[in-house]
């Protein structure tokens, strides 16, 4: 991406006073650089959420992890940044308003793709939507009840139901009785409380 | 599981389009506030403190409402 590009994909970004375009747009302008230099991000956590819900949850940071094995060295990591003007580093950077955190490797255990955006920048990867809302199931249940991973797990089950955001009901069951999780019957139960509320069939209940 | 919808489905095979995505931003926040009214991003995280340097207090820049989508 040359830098007259860059830099006007940078003014935009600053400009923009949505909350989720400007994740958006940050995420697809981050990923194409990143990508140019062969590593592959997704956005991830209460962003991708976000992003997939338009749930009026995420918070002023971009949490976004790397989807190909490797990251880049730190040293690149800054070069890269550098170029979109960004502060701080070398895994979370305040940059066109906002700030972007770098968590690592993508932690996923869903078979499904990760969900693709086709964005102004370049296209950007989301987090699949199985794995979000399994664990946002059981973090609502860890140490007590969290009612904003509630929340977060009944948005995701809504769009999914209501034909937004395609799911492989499959795989949640999958992941949900993964020993990682093993949280099976909550996923039942909530999936069935937020069906019941928008009286349609829970596909986690066939019968 | 609604194959009725018109609004664009963010599909697991493949990619959705920018417009489609900006196109189905209403739906997707309707049906969000259909099972969890209102704004229900976290009051507090271990963030706070440059989030709120950086949005005069605030979490984050304030969500665009629902009809403006």
């Amino acid at each position: 991406m040359d830098a007259n590009k860059i830099k006007s994909a940078l003014a935009d970004i600053t400009a923009e006073r949505d909350p989720t375009l400007k994740s958006a747009k940050l995420a697809s302008l981050c990923s194409a650089l990143w990508a140019e230099r062969g590593v592959e991000l997704v956005v991830v956590g209460g962003s991708a959420i976000e992003i997939l819900t338009e749930g009026a949850y995420a918070s002023g940071d971009l949490d976004m992890c790397h989807a190909s094995k490797a990251t880049l060295p730190v040293r690149e990591r800054q070069e890269v940044m550098d170029l979109l003007g960004a502060k701080g580093g070398p895994r979370n950077w305040q940059v066109a308003g906002m700030y972007l955190d770098l968590l690592g490797p993508a932690e996923s255990f869903a078979r499904t793709p990760f969900r693709r955006i086709e964005a102004p920048y370049g296209s950007f990867l989301v987090m699949k939507p199985e794995d979000l809302l399994v664990e946002r199931v059981l973090m609502s249940h860890y140490l007590g009840v969290n009612q904003t991973a509630r929340n977060c797990a009944r948005i995701l089950i809504s769009g999914a139901l209501r034909g937004e955001i395609a799911v492989d009901w499959g795989e949640v069951r999958r992941v949900a009785n993964r020993p990682e999780y093993r949280n099976l019957l909550e996923c039942e139960k909530l999936v069935k409380e937020v069906a019941d509320e928008l009286k349609i069939k829970s596909p986690l209940h066939p019968d | 599981m609604n194959s009725k919808s018109k609004v664009p489905c963010i599909p697991i095979e493949g990619s959705i389009s920018w417009e489609d995505w900006l196109k189905g931003r209403r739906a997707r926040r309707e049906s969000s506030q259909l099972v969890a009214p209102g704004v229900i991003r976290r009051k507090r995280s271990s963030s706070d403190r440059r989030l709120k340097k950086l949005f005069n207090g605030e979490r984050g820049l304030p969500f665009t409402p629902t009809e403006i989508l």
